[in-house]
């Protein structure tokens, strides 16, 4: 499991690659494909709930990022938030084409360090609940909170990444949290 | 000037999550706004990372392919900016490699000549058509101007995928007597990969990425051609087309274990779960020969599934030899060995009694001793360290819908 800032300590390492994949080198790409390929497939995952969408919007991050790799030069923020916020706008455009929200209701696992079977069952419908209502907030917001929570990215790199300033950041994930309590409490009654 | 809710709740977030304080001490520090604060720090805090959820093997290696082989194909000569091609080109003109400046002139003359759209159209040619030669003509040119070792062999396995894919075209669409060109290619790309591989790890370079690229895709091309050989066993084709796919299928053996030996030297668990994946592949065709009565065909996978057996040991020899832990090692062979005595025990099930004895040797060779020892096939059963068949999962590192990484899975379906 990864660990609080740890997209800063990647960067460093993915600084060289990323640098000669900019200049268009595939094999640097490949390096850095080989890196995040799993971080990327799990923030997916997490959001389609699904292997065969997953691996669809994985692949078209890479591909995306690749084409656009350009405009990667300007940005302060780690390379690997910078596919997150690709895979943002694949699964924003991949939910606009799809009417059913069949993915709110797919399982989310949880990391079986709980005590007891019934501990792990609970463990999981919550996680579900907060899953459920998560991906119910607005695009800015969603992003921020899986962002902030579920890939543990900085305040000041998440700003970045929007194009905001690190107040208006919190000031997003306040409103968020609020949101997601009254989408929590609703559900309740 | 009192600070805001929003910077308060960050603060506590991240104070909490890093251990400096509970969220008792934060709201205690700020009581007027307890009320709000409270329940927004708890669903804060209750948001967990999901578990290490991993994308299979297979697709890794997949995606991979395919978008190397897109970047490579983006990266078509005419769309390049000349400045660029010239600077690639210095270091080819400065040793004098004209044959390949040739090359490259006649690739341009040619896509010149038919017009910009020539070059993408004659992407999807196949051996005997009018574009085939420039296919092949783009090709040569994107490895001249590829820089690396390791660049240039993934691009010569691109190509290795694109003969096996002409390959199946060709059976498919009745043409087989034009596959030995497509072999000819494919035993070129192979042998260009596994060479490029060695004169990058000659210079000192980290190999083990395209190893493992080549061993699955060389893996995957086997299934294919055992696909492509049963599209031949169906309709008659003249014998030299057998005769090359034979080639082909010999070519990809040999390029599959020259990559998993370089790759043992330097993730030998990897290299293992490789080669298990690839026996299990094996096995599943002897089971599918065995349903459909086909025990030629049944043999000769079964055949196979031993030499790879075999190769599992020298495998795990390099390990040893290079002074490797190999409790790994063993505990994935236990843990095929049971899934492979399964997959062996529904076979003996559905052959006939004369077609058994090439069933028992498999057995033995997947160490459960001689023949001898094994019953009828209630009788084999898994080692007594190993679990039940259902307890038997994927590698440790494998996420769902998680299985063995199947080689011959769905490289090339069409």
């Amino acid at each position: 499991m990864h660990k609080e800032g740890h997209a800063e300590t990647k960067s460093g390492d993915d600084s060289q690659l990323v640098a000669k994949a900019i200049s268009r080198d595939p094999e640097a790409f490949g390096r850095l494909y080989d890196m995040y390929v799993d971080r990327v497939y799990r923030h997916v995952y997490y959001r389609v709930g699904n292997v065969a969408d997953a691996e669809d919007l994985t692949q078209q991050v890479f591909l995306k990022a690749w084409q656009a790799i350009d405009r990667y030069k300007k940005m302060a923020s780690p390379f690997l938030a910078w596919l997150m916020t690709i895979s943002h706008n694949l699964v924003v455009d991949f939910y606009r084409t799809r009417k059913e929200r069949t993915y709110l209701e797919a399982e989310v696992m949880v990391a079986d360090s709980a005590s007891s079977p019934e501990r792990i069952a609970e463990a999981r419908f919550e996680q579900q609940r907060l899953r459920r209502a998560i991906l119910q907030l607005r695009g800015d917001e969603q992003q921020v909170v899986l962002l902030r929570f579920i890939e543990g990215f900085q305040f000041k790199e998440i700003a970045s990444l929007l194009n905001k300033s690190e107040g208006a950041t919190r000031v997003i994930l306040h409103r968020s949290l609020v949101k997601l309590r009254h989408i929590l409490e609703r559900e309740k009654d | 000037m009192s600070k805001k809710i929003e910077d308060i709740l960050a603060q506590c977030i991240e104070d909490v999550k890093a251990g400096r304080s509970s969220i008792r001490d934060c709201l205690d520090k700020y009581p007027s706004m307890r009320k709000q604060l409270e329940p927004l720090l708890r669903i804060a805090l209750e948001i967990q990372e999901p578990p290490d959820i991993k994308p299979s093997p297979a697709f890794k290696v997949r995606a991979r392919v395919q978008l190397m082989e897109q970047i490579h194909a983006g990266q078509s000569v005419t769309k390049w900016p000349w400045s660029r091609y010239i600077n690639q080109m210095k270091p080819i003109l400065y040793r004098k490699r004209f044959s390949m400046i040739a090359t490259i002139v006649a690739v341009v003359l040619a896509v010149s000549a038919l017009g910009g759209g020539a070059a993408y159209a004659s992407q999807g040619s196949l051996p005997g058509d009018v574009l085939y030669p420039v296919k092949l003509g783009t090709e040569q040119a994107r490895l001249v101007v590829t820089p690396s070792d390791l660049s240039k062999a993934e691009l010569h396995l691109t190509f290795a995928n694109r003969r096996v894919e002409e390959m199946v075209a060709l059976a498919e669409e009745g043409q087989s007597e034009k596959v030995n060109m497509a072999v000819n290619g494919y035993d070129r790309a192979i042998g260009m990969a596994i060479g490029k591989i060695d004169e990058a790890r000659g210079k000192g370079l980290d190999a083990a990425n395209i190893s493992e690229l080549v061993a699955v895709a060389t893996s995957n091309h086997l299934s294919v051609l055992d696909r492509v050989m049963d599209i031949m066993t169906i309709v008659p084709v003249p014998e030299e087309a057998i005769d090359a796919i034979s080639h082909a299928t010999e070519v990809s053996i040999n390029g599959y274990k020259n990559a998993l030996i370089g790759l043992a030297g330097e993730n030998p668990v990897r290299a293992m779960e490789i080669n298990l994946a690839a026996m299990e592949g094996r096995l599943n065709r002897a089971r599918v020969k065995a349903e459909n009565n086909d025990i030629e065909a049944m043999e000769a996978a079964l055949a196979q599934f031993q030499a790879l057996n075999e190769f599992g040991e020298e495998i795990s020899a390099i390990a040893r030899r290079l002074g490797k832990d190999t409790v790994a090692l063993d505990e994935l062979l236990a843990k095929a060995t049971a899934i492979h005595l399964d997959i062996l025990a529904e076979v003996y099930e559905k052959v006939l009694e004369q077609a058994r004895e090439a069933i028992e040797k498999a057995i033995a060779a997947s160490g459960l001793g001689p023949p001898d020892d094994v019953g009828p096939p209630d009788d084999v059963g898994p080692p007594d360290d190993v679990g039940p068949p259902g307890d038997v999962g994927p590698p440790d590192d494998a996420g769902p819908p998680e299985e063995l990484p199947i080689p011959g899975g769905d490289g090339f379906r069409r």
